[in-house]
């Protein structure tokens, strides 16, 4: 299946997705298919890429703090048995009011560590992710802040400890 | 029993020479061209434009704005050579050093441009202007 394929296969089921193949030029030409889907159609839409390649593999989760919402990207690669493979970028969104996004983790299971991890850095709460638990912060974090957030839940200047350099310790005494 | 595969490897090592540098007894392995060691920092050369502070990615300089110069603190290093590469004036080099440990961290041994010399610098450029 070339990425064309696939774009047109997932357009006739899901009209109102916005898709498009961009394709680069350095290093290595490659074209990469990008949608984006409103978040109460995402978890019908990644149903139907499971379906299109049950092998597919989701690669991470990349989250973004984008003003007033969150934003969460998919890395996907479909068909990597065959060369080229398809490389998929499926985005969401949910506005900061109300930060939640269906997990996926029943479709696709590795998508549990990279949901946790997006969770507890960027506060988008996954519904139905199976193990909610915190990843990589420790235990005594404060609740309620977001390390990748810009905005007032994010860390505080408070938080930042820098070691200090000797001639700026000398001159603050 | 059974002869273990490695046997006639251990054996044959066992009549070589060690080969080890028995350090401090001798010198080290010597350091190849273009070793990245103790940077240098020529003070006169400095035209204070401020390059190096933007490019290094652990923060060992700091600006001192009265004088136009860097002060470094090389207890931060990580010996990446891009505040050489960057430096338009040759002011910057690697030099060959790498014994560089420490009791103190701030020892004199990694700063260059310590606040005594801050100090007299500040005094004659003060005198000039
Ligand atoms: S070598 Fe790298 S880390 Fe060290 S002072 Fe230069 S830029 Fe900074
Ligand atoms: S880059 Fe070189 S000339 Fe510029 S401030 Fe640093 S040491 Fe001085």
């Amino acid at each position: 299946m070339t990425p064309e394929e696939f774009l047109n296969t997932v357009m006739e089921k899901f009209p109102d997705v916005e898709g498009e193949i961009r394709e680069n030029k350095l290093p290595h030409p490659r074209k990469r298919v990008w949608l984006n889907v409103d978040r109460t159609k995402f978890k019908e839409l990644m149903r139907l890429i499971k379906e299109i390649d049950p092998n597919a593999q989701l690669s991470i989760i990349i989250g973004r703090d984008g003003g007033d919402y969150l934003e969460a990207k998919y890395h996907l690669e479909l068909f990597y048995e065959q060369a080229p493979s398809i490389s998929l970028v499926v985005g969401t969104k949910c506005p900061k009011d109300d930060p939640t996004l269906p997990s996926i983790a029943d479709i696709l299971p590795s998508a549990l560590p990279y949901e946790r991890e997006v969770q507890e850095f960027l506060g988008i709460f996954y519904e139905g992710i199976p193990d909610p638990r915190r990843l990589f912060l420790p235990d005594d974090f404060p609740e309620g802040i977001y390390p990748l957030r810009k905005d007032e839940k994010g860390i505080s200047e408070s938080m930042v400890k820098n070691a200090g350099h000797p001639y700026k310790m000398k001159k603050e005494g | 029993m059974k002869i273990p595969p490695t046997l006639s490897v251990v054996l044959s090592n066992l009549l070589k020479k060690p080969a080890t540098n028995p350090f401090p007894h001798t010198d080290p392995v010597p350091t190849p061209e273009g070793f990245r060691g103790k940077v240098v920092y020529h003070v006169d050369k400095c035209i204070g434009c401020k390059l190096c502070v933007t490019v290094c990615p652990a923060g060992v300089f700091e600006y001192v704005e009265e004088i136009k110069k860097v002060t470094l603190w090389l207890g931060r290093c990580v010996f990446c050579q891009q505040c050489v590469d960057v430096c338009p004036t040759n002011a910057l080099e690697m030099s060959n050093e790498f014994l560089l440990a420490t009791y103190d961290k701030y020892d004199d041994n990694l700063r260059w441009l310590k606040d005594e010399e801050i100090e007299e610098l500040r005094a004659k450029q003060g005198g000039k202007t």
